[in-house]
C-alpha cells in the first residue's frame, strides 16, 4: 500500500518531529546549562545549534511539498481549521517555524530581554508540541484502523524526543569540536556541560527506547485482534514486512540502548571526548535509520477499511 | 441541508454489465485508471462433489458504486483546503481549483470514491453529473443502465420508495459516514462486514 | 499532459497527414478552439452549470452483431463527438427505450482510436507478417479491380469468395455492399447457414416446419416459469431490451431459472435459481426431465394426441417400427436405458433431486417458457440437443398458448420492412456451409454434398470447378480470428500458392487483416449515412446519419465498392446514381409504403428510430394451436413431429437421430481424451466486445480484461492463483494469459471469452486469448454447423 509519495511523508514527518523534539531538548539543555555555568556558556553551548533546527524544519517543509499533486495550491491548505487536522497541523508547523525563526533571530542579535526571548521560545515550543499533536490526529481517522489508536501520538512524540535528544547530542558534539578548535580555553567548561547533557540525553534515549520496545508488540497484538483490515495490517507487518519490523527494533535497541549505556558511562568522566563523540554520532545514525524504518512501516502497513 | 440527493441501486436487477461505468468515463472524459463509478462482483459459496453430482452454494451479485454523497462526509471533514465540499442539495464535489492533491480524502473515504489523477495532480470523483441535473436531466449512469437498476432523487423519496438499506456487503457499515445511496437487495445480498463472499474482480475496480 | 483543447487531444495520438489535417481544418472552419475546455478529465471547476457552447445532439444507433440495436446520441461540438449518451425516452411496454450497453458507451473511443486505419495498405512482407506500405486510393482501387477481374477471367466467378462478416451495421457499410458489386459481375461462391444458429435453424423445422415459432416478447408477461437454457440475454444481448422483458415477467410473478455451466450475468440479474451442468450434456438433462414428466404423468397427453406425431409408439409414421418413439427412448423401453435423473446425474453433474424438481416446475408452473440459447447448439451435436429441448415444450403442451413458448429457433414474424440496398441475385449457385469455407482454399474440388454439405451443383456436376483464388473480407474476422483452429486456417491463408489475392475492408489492423494483400480503410457508421434494423424481434429501425466526416482517408464500404465498380465498368448499375443519403430516403419511402404509421424522414431522424409493434401479443403458433387442421404446419404430417421420418430416412441414427437424443460429444464429458485434456472448454460472449469488435479498445480492456476463467477447485489443484499467468493448450494450439480464478464456473469447466484478438509471439503462442486457437474445424452432422463450443484443454501455471 505504499506509493512513492509516501516516502516524502516519511521524510517530512521524521524531520519535522525531530525539529520539534530538538528545539525542546535544546531548550531544556540551555536552561540547565544556565544554572550550572551561566548565560554565556549556555549560549555558547546552544546558539549555533538553533538555526540548524530551522534548516531541518525548512527542508522538511520543502520535502512535504513533493507529496502534493498540485504543490502550488499548498497555501490553501490552512483553510479548513474548523474540521481538518491537516489544516491545523500545517498552521502549527508554519507557526512553529516562524516563531522559532523569530526566536533564533532574537537570540542571535540579543534583541529585547532574556524574559521576552524566553517567552518567544516557550511559544515556539508549545506550537511545536501542537504540531506533533495535530500531525498524529491527521491519522486518527475511523476508517484507518492501523492508525486510529493512541499508538500513533505516542509513537510520534517518542520519535520527536528520541531523535530530538540524539540529534541535539550529535549537534552538541559537533559544536563542541568546532568551538574547541577555535578557543581551547572554553574547552573544560563546555566539555563539562557537554558531558552532563549527554548523560541526560542517554538516559532519555534509553527511556524512550523502552517506550518503543514496549509499544511495538502491544500495538501489533491489539491490531491483530482487531476487525478486518486491522488484522490484515498486523499480518502485513509481521509477514511481508516482518524483517523490517524486527530489524528496526534491533537497530533502535543497539543505538539507543547499548550505545546509550556506553554514552552514559563515557560521559561520567572527562577525557573521553573522542569516543563520546563517535558513540553519539553512531547512536544518532542507527536510531535515525531505525526511525525511518519505523515510519516506513507506518505508511506501508495501513489498510483503509471499505472499498477500493 | 435543504434536501439530500441520493442514488438508488437495485441490486436485484443489476447484471454487472458496466454500462454505468462506461457512461461515466465517457461523460467525464476520464483517463485509464480513473473509474468514478465501479461495479464490484461479490461472490461466495463453494462446490462440493457428492457422488456424480456437484452441489454448490455459489452466489454472485454486483454492486455499482460511485460516490455516496454522504450526509456526514469524512472526505469533506478532512480536506485541508475546502476543495472537497458539499452543496445545498447534498452533492459532494471536488473544486479542482482548490485541490492540492494531498490525497487525504483518499485515505479517509471508505468507499474508494475520491481518486487521484496523476496527470492533473488532483482528485476526481463522481459529481452526480450536477451539470446535467442542474439542466433538468439525469446523471449519465442513471440514464444509461440497460436494466434500469439506477435511479436518483431526494433521499427521503428514495427511502419511501425503496426502503432504507444503505450498507450491503461489500460496502462498509453506513454509520461511519451516513451515505446517501439506497439499495434494493439481491436475493443473495449479505450485510456489511459479511465474510460470506469476497470481491472477485479486484483488478477491475 | 498539457491542457490541450479537445480536438488536438482527440487527434494527439494519431498520425495526421497534411492532407487530412487540411480536410479537417476545412470542416472546422480553420479553428480548433473550444470555449471553456471544461470537459477535460472531469475538471469541472465551476459549481453551477454555466451555459455551454453550442453542442448538437445527433441521434444514431449501434448495430454490431451482438443482437442489440440500440440508440446512441452523439454530442457533437465543432465537428467532434465529445460525448455519447443513449436513449433517454421513458419506457412503455410496447416500446421500451433502446438503451445501449457498455460497448455502445465506449463507441466514441472506438471511432477516434489512435490505431484506426488511415489509408490503403499494400503488403510488402510475407503474407501474415503484417508488413504493409501506404499506397494511394487510385492505386488501391486499380489493384483491387484488376485482381477481381483477372481471377474471374482465369478461374471463373466460383473462384471468388466473399468471406462472411457481420460488423457492418448499416446499408452503406458491410458485406452487403461487396455482395452487390460481385453479383453484378458474375457472382461469387457463397456460404449458407451461419456461425450463430446453424444447428437450431436447421433442426427446428424438422419439428415445426418453420423457424418462425416464436411469440412477441410481451407474451412472457403471461408466463409463470421461464427456463433460460444456456440463454444469457443480459450478457450477449439477445435483442435490445429482451432482458428488460424478462425482468418485467419476473415482476409479474414468473419464476426464472438459468441452466448454464457458468453463473452468467443473466443468472445473477434475472434468475431465481441457477442450475449448473457440464457443457454438452444438455440433451441428457432434457431427456431426464422428460422422464420425470412422463413417468409422473405431468405431460399433456391430449395435446400430444391431437397435435403431435412421434411421441409414443401409437403415433409413429408409416413404416417405422414400435420402440423408436420419443417416449420409448425416454423410458428406455427399447435401448434398456431409462433416462432417469440418476442416469442424467452421472452425465451432467446435476443432482438427481434437482432434476426432479426442475422437471416438475417446468411442467406444472404453466404456462412456461423454455428458451434455448445458442451456445448449447454451437456444439458437436447441436441439432439433436435442439430437438430434445423442443420436445420438452411439446410434451408439456406449451406450444401456441399465451405465456408458453415453442422453443427452438423461435423467430417471430417481422414487421413491415424498409428497402435495403439490394444485393441482387448471385449467378453462382454453389454454396458451402459457412463453417467449411476454409476448405475452399485448398480442397474445393474434392468437396461433396454428402460429406461437406456442398449445394447448388448443376445436373451432372460432381464437384466444385475450382479452389477459391480470391478472398474478400468486409467488416468481419471470419477469415481467421473468428473461425476455428486459427493455426490451421492461418497456414492456408499464408500459402500464396493457394489463394492468390486477399482483399480486406477494415477499420483496424485486425489479426485477420494481417493476412491481406491489400487493405482498404473503411469508416464507421458515424462517418456515413445509413439505416439499420433490429436483429430478431419485431421491427425497430434506427437512423444512422453521418455525424462527422470520415477520419483520415477512410471511406464507407459503399463508396469503396462503387469505385471498384467503376473500374470494372458497372458503376452505374451498382449505384444507380444514388448517394448514401439517397439510399436512406429510398429506404424510408419503402418503409412508409409498407407501414402507414411510419413517420416522415424528419420525424424519424429527430426521434432517431421507429419501433413498429405487433397490434397485440403475437404468437406464431397460435393459429396452429387454434385449428391444426385448417392451419397445418409445413411438416410432412402437418403436425408437430417429435419423430421426423425425414431424419429417420437419412439412415444415420447415431449422429442424426429421428428424435431428440443425448449423443455423447467427441471432446466432451466422456471422451477418453480427457485423460490428456481434462478441462471442458467454454467460450462465452464477453461484454468487452461484440464478437471481435472493440476487443482492441483500451477502455474495454480496462472494464473487461481478457482472462482465462478457471474454477477455484481446478485452480487449486494446479497451484494457480488469481492473476497468475497460465498456459491453456490442446493439440491445436496454445495461449498464455492471466488467469481469473472464479467460483462461477462449474468445476471441470474453463472459460475463454470469445472474440479476443489473436496475438502470436515469435513461437506461435497466442498471448492474448483468442479462443479459436483451441477450437476444432469439425462440423455438426446435419447442419454442417460450427461446434466451436466443444473442445478440451489443459491449463498449467507458467
Amino acid at each position: 500500500m505504499m506509493n512513492v509519495r509516501d516516502f516524502a511523508l516519511v521524510a517530512f514527518t521524521i524531520l519535522s518531529q525531530m525539529a520539534v523534539g530538538s528545539m525542546i531538548v535544546l531548550g531544556i539543555v540551555h536552561f540547565f546549562a544556565i544554572r550550572k555555568a551561566g548565560m554565556q556558556e549556555a549560549d555558547r553551548l546552544s546558539d549555533q545549534i538553533l538555526p540548524a533546527i530551522g534548516i531541518v524544519l525548512g527542508a522538511a517543509l520543502v520535502v512535504s511539498l513533493t507529496h502534493l499533486g498540485s504543490p502550488l495550491n499548498a497555501p490553501l491548505a490552512i483553510l479548513k481549521l474548523s474540521t481538518s487536522w491537516l489544516s491545523r497541523e500545517i498552521l502549527f508547523t508554519v507557526s512553529f517555524f516562524v516563531v522559532g525563526a523569530i526566536f533564533s533571530f532574537m537570540q542571535w542579535r540579543s534583541l529585547s530581554s532574556f524574559a521576552v526571548r524566553n517567552l518567544v521560545a516557550w511559544i515556539a515550543a508549545i506550537l511545536g508540541l501542537m504540531q506533533v499533536f495535530s500531525m498524529s490526529h491527521i491519522y486518527m481517522i475511523s476508517t484507518e484502523p492501523a492508525w486510529n489508536s493512541i499508538a500513533t501520538p505516542i509513537s510520534f512524540f517518542t520519535t520527536a524526543f528520541l531523535l530530538g535528544s540524539l540529534a541535539i547530542g550529535t549537534a552538541m558534539v559537533l559544536n563542541y569540536n568546532i568551538n574547541r578548535r577555535k578557543d581551547q580555553k572554553c574547552a573544560e567548561v563546555q566539555c563539562g556541560l557537554l558531558r552532563d547533557s549527554l548523560r541526560w540525553i542517554s538516559i532519555a534515549a534509553i527511556v524512550l527506547l523502552g517506550v518503543e520496545v514496549v509499544l511495538a508488540p502491544l500495538y501489533v497484538t491489539s491490531l491483530a485482534a482487531g476487525a478486518t483490515t486491522a488484522a490484515e495490517s498486523a499480518s502485513l507487518m509481521l509477514n511481508q514486512y516482518g524483517l523490517i519490523f524486527a530489524f528496526r527494533l534491533v537497530l533502535v535497541f543497539i543505538g539507543a540502548g547499548i550505545l546509550g549505556i556506553f554514552i552514559y558511562r563515557n560521559a561520567l568522566s572527562p577525557g573521553r571526548e573522542k569516543i563520546l563523540g563517535n558513540l553519539t554520532y553512531s547512536a544518532f545514525a542507527l536510531v535515525f535509520i531505525a526511525e525511518l524504518m519505523g515510519r516506513f512501516l507506518f505508511y506501508a502497513t495501513h489498510i483503509r477499511l471499505g472499498l477500493f | 441541508m435543504s434536501s439530500q440527493l441520493a442514488f438508488h441501486v437495485d441490486l436485484s436487477s443489476c447484471t454487472g454489465c458496466k454500462a454505468c461505468q462506461m457512461a461515466c468515463i465517457d461523460k467525464n472524459d476520464l483517463e485509464l485508471g480513473q473509474r468514478w463509478r465501479r461495479v464490484y462482483e461479490f461472490t461466495g459459496g463453494d462446490w462440493v462433489k457428492m457422488g456424480n453430482a456437484y452441489i454448490n452454494s455459489v452466489f454472485t451479485y454486483f454492486t455499482s458504486v460511485s460516490c455516496q454523497h454522504c450526509e456526514d462526509p469524512i472526505c469533506v471533514n478532512v480536506c485541508p483546503s475546502g476543495a472537497m465540499h458539499k452543496r445545498e442539495d447534498g452533492i459532494v464535489l471536488v473544486d479542482t481549483q482548490k485541490c492540492l492533491g494531498c490525497r487525504y480524502c483518499e485515505w479517509a473515504c471508505p468507499y474508494g470514491s475520491p481518486q487521484y489523477n496523476p496527470t492533473l495532480g488532483k482528485m476526481g470523483k463522481c459529481n452526480f453529473c450536477y451539470d446535467l441535473i442542474d439542466a433538468g436531466g439525469k446523471p449519465a449512469c442513471v440514464e444509461a443502465c440497460p436494466m434500469r437498476a439506477l435511479d436518483f432523487g431526494p433521499l427521503d423519496e428514495m427511502v419511501a420508495r425503496y426502503g432504507d438499506l444503505r450498507d450491503p456487503a461489500p460496502l462498509p457499515i453506513s454509520s461511519i459516514t451516513h451515505p446517501s445511496v439506497i439499495f434494493t437487495p439481491h436475493r443473495n445480498t449479505y450485510p456489511a462486514g459479511s465474510n460470506e463472499g469476497q470481491i472477485a474482480n479486484k483488478e477491475e475496480v | 499532459m498539457s491542457k490541450d483543447d479537445l480536438l488536438t487531444k482527440t487527434l494527439k495520438d494519431t498520425v495526421l497527414t497534411r492532407r487530412s489535417f487540411l480536410k479537417w481544418s476545412g470542416v472546422l472552419g480553420g479553428t480548433a478552439a473550444l470555449a471553456g475546455g471544461g470537459l477535460k478529465f472531469g475538471l469541472k471547476a465551476i459549481e453551477r452549470a454555466t451555459a455551454q457552447p453550442a453542442e448538437k445532439a445527433i441521434a444514431t444507433g449501434c448495430a454490431h452483431n451482438c443482437g442489440g440495436r440500440c440508440q446512441l446520441i452523439t454530442h457533437v461540438k465543432d465537428g467532434v463527438i465529445v460525448r455519447i449518451s443513449s436513449d433517454p425516452s421513458e419506457d412503455t411496454l410496447e416500446a421500451p427505450a433502446l438503451r445501449a450497453c457498455v460497448r455502445g458507451h465506449a463507441y466514441r473511443r472506438r471511432v477516434y482510436y489512435p490505431t484506426r486505419l488511415q489509408y490503403p495498405l499494400k503488403r510488402t512482407g510475407k503474407r501474415g507478417e503484417g508488413k504493409f506500405e501506404r499506397i494511394s486510393w487510385d492505386d488501391a482501387i486499380s489493384i483491387a479491380a484488376s485482381q477481381i477481374q483477372s481471377v474471374k477471367d482465369k478461374y471463373g466467378n466460383a473462384a471468388i469468395h466473399l468471406v462472411a462478416g457481420s460488423a457492418g451495421g448499416s446499408q452503406t457499410l458491410g458485406i452487403g455492399t461487396a455482395a452487390r458489386l460481385l453479383n453484378l459481375i458474375g457472382g461469387y461462391i457463397d456460404t449458407y447457414n451461419n456461425y450463430s444458429w446453424a444447428c437450431i435453424q436447421k433442426a427446428t423445422p424438422y419439428v415445426y416446419g418453420t423457424q418462425t415459432c416464436g411469440a412477441t416478447r410481451n407474451d412472457w408477461l403471461k408466463s409463470k416459469y421461464i427456463l433460460m437454457w444456456g440463454w444469457n440475454p443480459a450478457e450477449m444481448i439477445d435483442g435490445t431490451n429482451t432482458m428488460w422483458y424478462v425482468k418485467q415477467a419476473r415482476l409479474q410473478g414468473a419464476k426464472t431459472v438459468v441452466i448454464d455451466p457458468r453463473l452468467s450475468m443473466s443468472a445473477v440479474g434475472l434468475a431465481d435459481q441457477w442450475i449448473p451442468l457440464y457443457p454438452g450434456t444438455d440433451a441428457a438433462l432434457m431427456s431426464s426431465m422428460a422422464y420425470v414428466i412422463i413417468s409422473e404423468n405431468l405431460h399433456d397427453q391430449e395435446f400430444l394426441d391431437k397435435y403431435v406425431v412421434g411421441f409414443d409408439d401409437d403415433h409413429l409414421p408409416e413404416g417405422v417400427l414400435a420402440g423408436n418413439s420419443y417416449k420409448s427412448y425416454i423410458l428406455g423401453t427399447k435401448d434398456g436405458v431409462p433416462k432417469t435423473p440418476q442416469w442424467a446425474e452421472a452425465i451432467t453433474g446435476v443432482p438427481a433431486e434437482t432434476i426432479v424438481q426442475l422437471a416438475r416446475d417446468y411442467a406444472m408452473l404453466k404456462p412456461s417458457v423454455l428458451y434455448q440459447g445458442y451456445g448449447m447448439q454451437r456444439r458437436a451435436y447441436g441439432e439433436s440437443t435442439v430437438i430434445s429441448g423442443i420436445s420438452l415444450a411439446v410434451i408439456t403442451g406449451n406450444v401456441g398458448i399465451p405465456g408458453g413458448w415453442a422453443s427452438g429457433m423461435a423467430f417471430e414474424p417481422v414487421g413491415p420492412q424498409g428497402g435495403g440496398l439490394s444485393t441482387g441475385n448471385n449467378p453462382v449457385t454453389y454454396k458451402v456451409p459457412r463453417y467449411k469455407w476454409p476448405d475452399l482454399m485448398y480442397r474445393a474440388t474434392e468437396m461433396t454434398p454428402e460429406e461437406d454439405g456442398v449445394v447448388g451443383l448443376g445436373p451432372g456436376e460432381k464437384h466444385l470447378p475450382t479452389n477459391v483464388k480470391l478472398l474478400w473480407q468486409v467488416a468481419g474476422q471470419s477469415m481467421l480470428n473468428q473461425h476455428g483452429d486459427i493455426n490451421f486456417v492461418a497456414s492456408k491463408l499464408a500459402d500464396e500458392s493457394l489463394v492468390e489475392f486477399i482483399l480486406v475492408n477494415e477499420q483496424f489492423m485486425t489479426p485477420s487483416s494481417k493476412y491481406a494483400d491489400l487493405i482498404l480503410p473503411a469508416c464507421t457508421w458515424m462517418e456515413t449515412s445509413g439505416v439499420t434494423k433490429n436483429w430478431k424481434y419485431g421491427a425497430t429501425f434506427i437512423n444512422m446519419p453521418k455525424v462527422i466526416e470520415p477520419l483520415y482517408e477512410s471511406k464507407p464500404d459503399y463508396e469503396i465498392c462503387a469505385e471498384i465498380a467503376n473500374k470494372l465498368g458497372v458503376e452505374q448499375d451498382y449505384t444507380q446514381g444514388k448517394t448514401a443519403d439517397d439510399l436512406v430516403q429510398d429506404w424510408v419511402a419503402v418503409a412508409q409504403k409498407a407501414d402507414p404509421n411510419f413517420p416522415s424522414y424528419e420525424e424519424f431522424a429527430s426521434k432517431g428510430y421507429y419501433q413498429w409493434q405487433f397490434p397485440d401479443i403475437h404468437d406464431s403458433m397460435a393459429d396452429f394451436r387454434a385449428d391444426p387442421v385448417a392451419n397445418p404446419l409445413q411438416t410432412p404430417s402437418g403436425k408437430i413431429e417429435l419423430f421426423s421420418k425425414t431424419l429417420w430416412d437419412m439412415g444415420k441414427p447415431d449422429s442424426i437421430p429421428a428424435i431428440g437424443k443425448y449423443i455423447p460429444e467427441w471432446e466432451g464429458v466422456s471422451d477418453p481424451m480427457r485423460s490428456k485434456y481434462p478441462l471442458l472448454g467454454l467460450t462465452h460472449h464477453y461484454m468487452r466486445h461484440s464478437h471481435s469488435t472493440e476487443d482492441n479498445i483500451d477502455w474495454n480492456e480496462e472494464a473487461w480484461p481478457q482472462r482465462a476463467f478457471i474454477n477455484n477447485l481446478d485452480a487449486e489443484a494446479r497451484g494457480i492463483k488469481d492473476g497468475d499467468m497460465v498456459r491453456v493448450y490442446n493439440d491445436r494450439g496454445e495461449m498464455i494469459l492471466p488467469a481469473r480464478v472464479t467460483k462461477r464456473n462449474m468445476p471441470g469447466v474453463i472459460d475463454i471469452p470469445s472474440g479476443g484478438w489473436w496475438d502470436p509471439d515469435q513461437n506461435g503462442i497466442d498471448r492474448h486469448g483468442a479462443v479459436n486457437i483451441l477450437t476444432s474445424l469439425r462440423v455438426t452432422p446435419l447442419a454442417f454447423g460450427n461446434p466451436q463450443g466443444t473442445f478440451l484443454v489443459e491449463v498449467e501455471k507458467v
